[in-house]
């Protein structure tokens, strides 16, 4: 039983030591991205952007001359291991301000720890619309898009191309039911006479597509409308594209797939007729700002077709820059009135976070996905940016 | 059934000191105590199933999820005083462990260690399907904790009073008769038959315990985060928990504490150094479990042991 008491006084005197107080002269961030298992190929690039904007803010001398440092922590997709990571950055070690997220789920967890701890947290890549709307609170606040605006896209996308007959294909989690929401809310307004032929729902990291495309083939739709991200995106594509799903429908999807993280992965495998969004696109700049951050970007990621996640990172930290300098401090009830209805310049063009719900006017690039002579890979073209709906 | 002094003096040691914990000052003192008491005591209900009656249970999380979700619904969307809630909560999740224990204890060693986490994955996906009630994926979030336990120092006093009690329960409960006849039964289930024992209903017993000491933790846990979400539930809790006892010393009463502690602060402190933790984790688990497989008690006991010699 001795080696009880000498284990714990062990950790205390370790904890003890490991105790630190924030000092005044440096403002620290606390970031949390996912930097190990499967959310790590999005909070990697996440973090190189967050890193880029710390490193850029320092050179110009600092957040209102405040030197700005990170205090990064592993979110690990868990929300539960993220609030309790979340807790630790601001009593342990007294962060000012926290930033980053990426499911759903990590985000509302976090918005959580930061509405009891009373500490700003900026929401940069999950669009979840709870944490804006029913869990909406003071001190949250979302740079990314969220799936009121992501779904009202889509609607305005079947009107382009003039879809009739709808296919809803949507991952069946979280983010999936808040698009098709999203999606079916905003359809009359934008394709009156569109209709659902067909909903499905495959679930969360499903690998195995075929028994969707053949539904989808057979109810007769002329257009799919999805949020299949990532490696969902990649194994419908290939196993759908045999069968010659992409030749009877125009595949119209959320969730990113035109950005070139998908792009330069599936190469030739990029099927045809597939119209999608990103938030940035490295050979689009649509401001002269993107040209210098992606060259800024590229130099540090060492590759000139850089990511997408990058820029929301670094939006966010830009914009809590904005608002210490405007509230002249780190004060969180100032911050946050130097936040409500603060407009900061992106790479992406001008952003205003909204006063009443929180939520950033972050719009996206959509396009149809086109083969490009001289280039491996599909790059979007023509590139159209799309406001959230009501700009 | 009495306490050796040496143990009695520690428990009383370590008590003290933890009533102290906020005097310190240091918030963040203060939240690791809390986390890793409501751990402990989810180890401690885990080895009674492991340690005394020699089942392993591959999926205790559920209980721990049904307690959590439980106290959060009915204290958030059904405004249940926590007076209800909570033991509505923990008599769940004892109910809960029975049913599911009916089906189990029929079976033994790999077979009821697979049904166990079958029904663990079944309760993990009506927590990921029921959004309406549970919120999926999105988590339950915004559990209103009554006014009096909502803050930092007083929930800490809540929790260590609610896993002090469970503890002291617990401790009764494995230093009792059946705490003996479990462990006969663990060692030899045909002669503990044949000296009649039924050894069914033992190990049921030992489920439904287990399960619903592991739902109070749940509920505590539910409270201190302000809310539940499907990871909880997640064969990967199971796992943890499993690891955290197996860590301290399943053979002794107070080891899987000592483990829930010692893993806790080590993914606590790996994760605050090092991008890389899942591997500096890794190692450090793989050469306790090569090493020293009878965990940190067993450690202690071989150096005592060896000390013994060289006297």
């Amino acid at each position: 039983m001795k080696r009880f008491v000498t284990s714990f006084a062990a950790a205390g005197l370790t904890l003890a030591a490991g105790y630190g107080a924030a000092s005044a002269d440096e403002i620290k961030i606390g970031v949390l991205y996912p930097t190990s298992g499967g959310g790590a190929i999005y909070g990697g690039p996440a973090m190189q952007g967050h890193d880029l904007a710390v490193e850029e803010i320092n050179a110009a001398g600092g957040a209102n001359g405040v030197k700005v440092v990170t205090v990064a922590r592993d979110s690990k997709l868990n929300p539960a291991a993220a609030a309790a990571a979340a807790k630790e950055l601001i009593t342990k070690e007294g962060v000012n301000v926290l930033i980053g997220g990426l499911a759903s789920s990590v985000g509302l967890a976090i918005s959580e720890v930061a509405r009891q701890e009373k500490v700003i947290y900026i929401a940069t890549i999950p669009k979840s619309i709870k944490i804006t709307r029913e869990k909406l609170h003071p001190y949250v606040f979302r740079t990314a898009s969220n799936t009121d605006f992501e779904g009202d896209a889509l609607a305005q996308m079947v009107k382009r191309v003039d879809g009739k007959k709808i296919c809803d294909v949507q991952l069946d989690y979280a983010y999936g039911h808040d698009l098709a929401d999203g999606f079916i809310k905003a359809l009359p307004s934008h394709a009156p006479d569109a209709e659902v032929v067909l909903t499905l729902r495959p679930k969360l990291g499903a690998t195995d597509f075929n028994a969707y495309v053949t539904q989808i083939m057979g109810s007769g739709c002329d257009t799919v409308v999805s949020g299949l991200w990532g490696n969902h995106f990649v194994n419908l594509a290939k196993q759908g594209a045999p069968f010659g799903l992409f030749n009877q429908v125009t595949y119209i999807s959320g969730g990113e797939i035109a950005s070139h993280e998908i792009a330069g992965k599936m190469g030739a495998d990029y099927p045809d007729n597939v119209v999608s969004n990103t938030y940035e696109l490295w050979y689009h700049s649509p401001t002269e700002a993107h040209k210098k951050f992606q060259a800024r970007l590229a130099k540090k990621a060492g590759t000139e077709e850089t990511a997408m996640w990058p820029m929301l990172a670094y939006n966010g930290v830009m914009f809590y820059r904005a608002a210490v300098e405007k509230a002249g401090g780190t004060d969180a009830e100032k911050v946050i009135e130097a936040l409500r209805g603060l407009t900061i310049e992106t790479p992406v063009g001008p952003l205003t976070i909204n006063a009443e719900d929180h939520q950033a006017n972050t719009g996206q690039f959509w396009g149809p996905m086109k083969k490009q002579a001289g280039r491996k890979y599909r790059m979007m073209d023509p590139v159209t940016y799309i406001p959230p709906p009501g700009e | 059934m009495v306490m050796p002094r040496g143990t009695a003096i520690v428990v009383v040691l370590v008590l003290a000191g933890l009533l102290l914990v906020p005097v310190l000052g240091s918030n963040y003192l203060v939240d690791l105590s809390t986390e890793i008491l409501i751990y402990m005591l989810f180890a401690l209900s885990l080895n009674v199933l492991i340690g005394y009656s020699g089942n392993v249970s591959f999926g205790h999380a559920a209980y721990f999820a049904i307690g959590g979700y439980t106290c959060a619904i009915l204290l958030t969307t059904y405004e249940w005083p926590l007076l209800l809630a909570f033991p509505a909560a923990v008599l769940l999740s004892g109910l809960a462990a029975a049913f599911v224990g009916y089906f189990c204890v029929k079976l033994t060693d790999i077979y009821f260690a697979m049904l166990t986490l079958a029904f663990a994955m079944f309760v993990w996906a009506v927590a990921f399907k029921w959004r309406d009630m549970t919120g999926g994926d999105d988590g339950f979030v915004g559990v209103t904790v009554p006014a009096l336990i909502d803050g930092r120092v007083p929930y800490f006093y809540f929790t260590l009073v609610v896993v002090s009690i469970s503890i002291a329960l617990l401790w009764v409960i494995c230093h009792s008769a059946f705490g003996r006849t479990l462990v006969a039964v663990r060692e030899n289930r045909t002669r503990a038959g044949f000296v009649g024992v039924n050894t069914r209903a033992m190990r049921h017993v030992a489920f439904v315990v287990a399960g619903t000491f592991a739902g109070i933790a749940g509920a505590l846990l539910a409270m201190y985060n302000h809310g539940m979400y499907v990871e909880s539930a997640f064969w990967t809790e199971s796992a943890q928990v499993l690891i955290m006892t197996l860590l301290g010393g399943m053979y002794s009463f107070f080891g899987p504490a000592m483990g829930a502690a010692l893993l806790y602060l080590l993914n606590v402190f790996t994760i605050q150094y090092t991008e890389y933790w899942p591997t500096v984790q890794g190692v450090i688990l793989l050469i306790i479990l090569l090493f020293v497989p009878e965990g940190v008690v067993g450690l202690g006991q071989k150096i005592r042991q060896q000390l013994a010699k060289a006297d």
